[in-house]
């Protein structure tokens, strides 16, 4: 199948490596289909970061998961989807399976319950390893997942990668997870809320984490967030979404000196503060239940 | 895990304790008295006494329980002098109307029951395991409202009502099945099969149902967990992701559920073992309640109730190997 | 007979989460849910035929003077001596005059022992119904709100109860036990081994409910351990209650006709539709309206108060929408 035919080497002519217009994403209610994505456009550059910021109920995540063709039940999508030259909404289950964490992965806010915790962290890396690549020995795969759970600092990694998603802590979760995610070399990867369940002294090592693996990989990256701060510290893009629509794009330099739009500049005042104050608290409560 | 299992043991035998404490006082102190029962209908007051000096009936309540205890741990002697008989352990004492040790009849009717228990549960676990994940996956749909109704039936009809409408149907009427016994496997299988049949079914339709049900809510619930979502971003096969990350988690808290169902069988086995006239353990128990025979009830009670703790610690047992949170923290 | 000992936990564990909880205004919810049990048509047709079964024990002495024969009464023109104590006519003896038919060998009217069965069923379903539900309720909410050696003893006390195997012991326990007072008994001993199942459930939404912001400013406000209980915890289980207990209702059903099955429930001549099934056993296969009638009876008297507790739990858990 041509569409999936995978670019191992970077496209050479100038473009971006994901590209979505007029994406529309509605559900059913009792007074019909609402939409909670209206008529977005988004672009990706090769390599690039872009973040999507908004509050809970902007339909920043749904549009993540509407990339991913993940969306809930009742969930419908319409508009482009372009990556790397493949139109997605046109994709065959199939064929957008195989694109699912072999070019696009995706990492979500709560690791723990991202886990299933009946399974090593080890067989849960091994096993997307393995289905992409066909006749993948368990062996392989294994040595993979380590290398994976080493590349995101998870020490002892060997050892580690034999444990229950349950005997490690927050941000370790989320440290599998990114491995799991990055140990089938994606193009993109799509971060919806990754350090929202954290503490704050492990979100800032996980998002030091993230920076460091694109430039070592060359990943694109979408970060979806509700924290103006912590899209500030890894992607060069900033989209800002109100209620299924972009109230504002722009660099991150344009958003942070010059925000255009009244909401944007809510949010640049307000989030950050509030945040610090749950921030303290949660690192207390962090403390108290994990020692 | 030694911690584990000693604490789970001393916890099953207190609980046992605490049965056999309660049996012994609802048998032994609020019912009629026992030796006016075994005496008979020709009774003198000395043959009387004498019953009450060998079943030790003369004693205070207190040392008529340890020795009840003792019997049931070491054996015990009936009766002094010539006439004394000793029952070895774990001593349930002598049915009343044929003077056969308890244990020995409970163990010549486990067979029965044993086979009628297992099958059902076979029966019952594939047919409310399939049933419940077909439910989940045409969520909303026909076959999900079907078996919804069916399953409501299902739970809804008395299990002796069944039995007599399927032997109605099925034996007198269209004459498929024979009217059932309790034969051996060994001499002709086919027509075991055949004769355990229907006594499978009665004895399973209720918990197939139930089971369904819960397949069901469980299947549907899983399904919507982050990690089910995570393993189709991985962009696992379907037929993994249904496999590994929602059946397993969605079908291991219904094994729970199964220990203690099954150990409690023996209630739902009287009914049927009495409909269809099979002699086992349930018969065994409807026969002596008719006839009042005590040391009898008594006996099946203490089997139940043992099967039901051991069950439950087996399943405890099991929870903890197949589910790795508790296996690790315990 | 549902003395299946997992299936009201089953029903019950997905309510924890599904309590309505103390926000919302309270009278519309309840309006709205009311609303849509009225428009879902198991529940109607069940409710029906449970009103029927209600109506039919309230008003049996008149209705049986309607029909002409009483429960107790030999009718020994409506049978045959010669043929064993089998029905006149066709169809077990139905006529103008046995509107259900005769009970074969004594010639009783069927229609009058059903009209009577039907007190004995609900009344003993009923009042277990009551007194498992307080049972529950109260020791749940004491365990679940004081904790500490409350709790331990009444963990303790379910766990051993919920280790018993029920039914045996009833059986036995009943069989062992004077027959004076069957009824009284039969309601103490189903519902001693009934509270558990609830008042496991209860207690464990106590014990969330007890950390609510509501709970706390009754007690800066001063109000007793007992009153915060009573008044602020228990009305904010009550969508849990109803739902649980209307779910139990068919279990006791099932339970009594069952024990009287076995010959260990209502001592004759009183009638009860279990005893008449177990009576019809021997002629089942010459006089099959006898065995059917009390069947159907019974069956479909399970049946909607369990369609009716299907749907309160599926309704009450939309929040009264249909889906």
């Amino acid at each position: 199948m041509p569409e999936t035919a995978r670019s191992t080497a970077p496209n050479s002519e100038e473009g971006n490596l994901l590209e979505v217009r007029d994406l529309t994403v509605s559900f059913p209610t009792a007074e019909g289909r609402t939409e909670v994505v209206k008529s977005l456009d988004l672009d990706v550059p090769r390599g690039g970061a872009v973040g999507i910021v908004g509050e809970s109920g902007s339909g920043k995540s749904m549009t993540s998961l509407a990339i991913m063709d993940l969306l809930p039940k009742g969930g419908q999508r319409s508009g482009s989807l372009r990556f790397d030259g493949t139109e997605l909404s046109e994709l065959g289950n199939a064929a957008m399976r195989r694109m699912r964490g072999d070019r696009i992965a995706m990492i979500f806010q709560d690791p723990l319950s991202s886990l299933n915790p009946y399974y090593t962290v080890g067989l849960q890396i091994e096993e997307a390893y393995r289905s992409h690549r066909r006749g993948v020995s368990r062996k392989e795969a294994r040595k993979v997942a380590i290398e994976a759970m080493d590349r995101v600092r998870i020490s002892d990694a060997a050892r580690r990668v034999d444990h229950y998603p349950h005997q490690f802590s927050g941000g370790m979760r989320q440290r599998v997870m990114i491995a799991m995610a990055l140990s089938m070399e994606p193009e993109l990867l799509i971060a919806d809320e990754p350090t929202t369940a954290l503490d704050v002294t492990v979100q800032a090592q996980i998002l030091d984490l993230m920076s460091e693996l694109r430039e070592e990989t060359g990943v694109g990256l979408i970060m979806i967030t509700h924290d103006l701060a912590v899209v500030s510290e890894v992607t060069e893009h900033i989209v800002v979404m109100r209620e299924g629509c972009v109230m504002e794009k722009g660099t991150a330099e344009q958003i942070f000196s010059d925000p255009q739009h009244e909401y944007t500049q809510l949010l640049l005042d307000a989030v950050p503060r509030i945040d610090d104050e749950i921030g303290a608290l949660r690192t207390l409560d962090a403390e108290g239940a994990q020692p | 895990m030694t911690r584990f299992l000693v604490g789970r043991t001393s916890g099953m035998l207190g609980v046992l304790f605490v049965v056999c404490l309660f049996t012994f006082v609802v048998f032994f102190v609020l019912s009629p008295d026992p030796a006016v029962q075994v005496c008979g209908k020709n009774c003198t007051p000395e043959r009387i006494d004498q019953i009450r000096l060998n079943l030790g009936l003369d004693r205070p309540f207190l040392e008529q329980f340890t020795t009840f205890l003792t019997g049931l741990f070491v054996g015990r002697t009936y009766g002094v002098g010539e006439g004394a008989v000793q029952c070895a352990a774990p001593c349930l004492g002598y049915s009343f109307q044929t003077s056969q040790p308890v244990t020995e009849m409970l163990m010549q009717r486990l067979p029965v029951s044993a086979t009628l228990a297992i099958g059902a549960a076979v029966l019952w676990l594939l047919a409310g395991l399939i049933a419940g994940v077909l439910s989940a996956v045409h969520e909303g749909r026909f076959l999900d409202r079907f078996l919804a109704g069916l399953t409501l039936g299902g739970m809804s009809i008395p299990n002796y009502v069944l039995a007599l409408v399927l032997q109605f149907v099925l034996v007198v009427v269209l004459g498929w099945l024979p009217f059932p016994q309790a034969l051996p496997i060994g001499e002709d299988p086919v027509q075991w099969f055949l004769n355990f049949l229907m006594p499978w079914v009665v004895l399973a339709v209720g918990a197939a149902a139930t089971y369904t049900r819960l397949t069901r809510a469980n299947v549907i619930d899983t399904l919507q967990q982050n990690y089910v979502r995570t393993a189709r971003a991985k962009g696992l096969r379907q037929d993994l992701v249904w496999r590994r990350h929602a059946l397993r988690p969605a079908l291991t808290p219904i094994a729970t559920m199964f220990g203690m169902d099954f150990a409690n069988l023996l209630g739902g086995a009287l009914i049927t073992e009495t409909v269809f006239g099979l002699n086992g353990i349930g018969k065994l128990a409807a026969d002596s309640i008719t006839k009042n025979d005590q040391p009898v009830i008594m006996g099946v009670t203490l089997l139940a109730a043992f099967f039901v703790i051991v069950g439950n610690m087996v399943i405890d047992l099991l929870y903890s190997v197949i589910d790795p949170r508790v296996r690790i923290s315990a | 007979m549902a003395a299946l000992p997992t299936s009201l936990e089953a029903e019950g564990r997905s309510e924890d989460s599904a309590a309505l909880g103390p926000d919302g205004p309270r009278p519309h919810r309840v309006r709205r849910f009311l609303a849509a049990l009225r428009r879902d048509v198991p529940t109607v047709l069940s409710a029906a035929y449970i009103v029927l079964v209600i109506l039919m024990a309230i008003f049996a002495p008149l209705i049986v003077k309607l029909s002409g024969w009483g429960p107790y009464e030999f009718d020994q023109s409506a049978i045959d001596p010669s043929l064993g104590g089998l029905p006149l006519g066709t169809g077990g003896g139905i006529s103008g005059e046995h509107w259900f038919g005769v009970e074969p060998g004594n010639g009783r009217d069927i229609f009058a022992r059903i009209v009577y069965g039907a007190r004995i069923s609900m009344t003993i379903a009923l009042s277990a119904t009551l007194l498992t539900s307080a049972l529950g309720v109260v020791f749940g909410l004491l365990s679940g709100y004081f904790g500490g050696m409350v709790d331990a003893i009444i963990s303790r006390l379910m766990e051993f109860l919920m280790a018993f195997p029920a039914l045996i012991f009833m059986i036995a326990v009943l069989s062992a036990l004077p027959a004076e007072n069957r009824q009284v008994l039969l309601v103490l001993v189903i519902s001693i081994f009934g509270w558990p199942y609830l008042a496991r459930i209860v207690r464990a939404q106590t014990l969330s409910l007890k950390e609510h912001e509501f709970v706390e400013s009754a007690r800066a406000s001063g109000a007793t351990g007992l009153q915060i209980v009573f008044r602020e915890i228990l009305p904010n289980l009550a969508p849990t209650i109803i739902v649980m207990t209307t779910l139990a209702i068919p279990g006791y059903v099932g339970t009594e006709a069952g024990l009287s099955f076995l010959g260990v429930g209502v001592v004759p001549p009183t009638p009860s539709w279990g005893q008449m099934i177990a009576n019809s056993v021997t002629w089942y296969a010459v006089d099959p309206v006898y065995f059917l009638i009390p069947s159907a009876f019974l069956f479909l008297l399970v049946f909607s108060f369990t369609v009716l507790g299907d749907r309160v739990k599926v309704l009450s858990e939309s929040g009264g929408i249909r889906s």
